[in-house]
């Protein structure tokens, strides 16, 4: 199988298979994250981090990895790098890590980042493999940010913590809570889904 | 046979470049960490004790405001803070914690007390996993504060401390506003926080270290 392209990558990553509204992957943190868009970004960043990471690393050791145990090590690599993640957000900007909870370690069960390493980085080079990570995560992060705007927005009347609407604005209580963020999710995908529709009849 | 020992290498060569990673990343990291986590509790139990720190920009100062004015000492098997004046002499206010379960998770809080262990001082719920928006809202300042001042009496048997009532119904000294939608968060907080007292107030009352 050819290496394909850093665009086509990207595009896939950001676009076409993105992680969150195509492959429905990794909902679990887009629920539970998205009601401050500090600590979305926050998320976003790590799961980046460590996607590229984990996928750069699984993509060097294709080659002297035994099949049988590719699973293991996968995840021990993953998990490596998650916690990394975990202790530098612990030391650096503690309140963040306070906020984002046990989210930041669940990082690790993450189905986009095993998705990557298992779909993609187990049989391309390094560096095609490293940018489909950051294509992947960015993917996540920008979808996750989006919704986490409306959510904010609605549910506390501020973007990234600076109030916006005016003080009788009446909060949305249940854009805070989890059950929005299934709102969110759905209406996304559904809106996404009629625009490809739109552009690409043949496909609907 | 030959390829399964490799991979039982492999694995353990792996698991050991891996893991010495993480640990040097957090054995560097540390010292930074166990810091933060101790300037968080120090600026909490200032701020409970009443101790004026809102002038006070950089770590180093809140720190060295924390040495001066409070005295680590232990109440049974939880940290007691004895608060002290200015001259580091007369004891102004005794600092704990207290936890119990939420609804989502534990709740942790800290809990400032008068040197005649009669009256609240301060009161701040610092760790928590309750739903942003309704039980959190322990966290926001108007909750917090009509803890202030409330005298400490033993309640009468079968009676709690401090009970919660409809936000604005609430009457007298043994009377908290609740929080609107938050049903769950306000009963087991009203649970937990009355253990604790029972257990606190009468250890502490006995001892009343200066």
């Amino acid at each position: 199988m050819a290496t394909p392209s850093i665009r086509s990558i990207v595009r896939k990553g950001i676009w076409e298979e993105n992680p969150v509204i195509r492959q429905i992957l990794g909902i679990c943190s887009a629920l539970a994250v998205t009601n401050l868009m500090t600590n979305t970004l926050i998320m976003g960043l790590g799961l980046i981090f460590a996607t590229a990471m984990s996928c750069a690393t699984v993509s060097a050791l294709r080659k002297v990895t035994p099949d049988r145990i590719r699973m293991m090590v996968q995840v021990l690599i993953i998990a490596s790098y998650v916690m990394i993640v975990d202790i530098v957000l612990k030391a650096y900007l503690p309140k963040i890590s306070e906020a984002l909870g046990p989210y930041v370690g669940l990082i690790i069960t993450n189905c986009i980042i095993m998705g990557r390493c298992e779909g993609f980085a187990r049989t391309n080079p390094v560096w095609p493999s490293f940018v489909d990570g950051i294509a992947s995560g960015t993917g996540y992060a920008i979808v996750l940010l989006m919704i986490a705007t409306v959510r904010e927005l609605l549910g506390f009347g501020s973007i990234f913590g600076f109030g916006v609407l005016p003080a009788h604005w009446t909060r949305w209580t249940i854009m805070v809570m989890a059950p929005a963020g299934f709102f969110m999710i759905a209406t996304f995908i559904w809106i996404t889904r009629s625009m490809e529709n739109r552009t690409n009849p043949q496909k609907a | 046979m030959k390829e399964r020992i490799r991979s039982v290498f492999f694995m353990f060569g792996i698991c050991l470049v891996f893991t010495a990673a993480v640990s040097a990343v957090n054995k560097i990291n540390e010292d930074r960490i166990r810091l933060n986590e101790q300037m968080r509790i120090q600026g909490l139990v200032l701020n409970v004790l009443q101790i004026d720190s809102s002038g006070m920009g950089s770590d180093t100062e809140i720190a060295g405001l924390f040495q001066k004015r409070v005295r680590t000492s232990t109440l049974g098997n939880r940290p007691l803070y004895v608060g002290l004046d200015p001259k580091g002499q007369t004891v102004v206010g005794y600092a704990f914690p207290i936890s119990g379960p939420g609804f989502w998770g534990p709740i942790e809080a800290m809990i400032a007390v008068d040197p005649q262990v009669s009256r609240i001082i301060g009161v701040a719920f610092y760790r928590h996993n309750e739903t942003p928006g309704l039980g959190g809202r322990i966290t926001e300042s108007w909750f917090q504060k009509q803890f202030q001042g409330r005298t400490l009496e033993t309640p009468p048997p079968g009676k709690r401390y401090f009970t919660f009532k409809a936000q604005g119904t609430a009457k007298g000294n043994a009377e908290l506003d609740a929080i609107t939608g938050a049903t769950e968060t306000t009963r087991r907080l009203e649970t937990f926080l009355d253990e604790e007292l029972k257990q606190v107030i009468v250890k502490l009352s006995q001892q009343k270290p200066s």
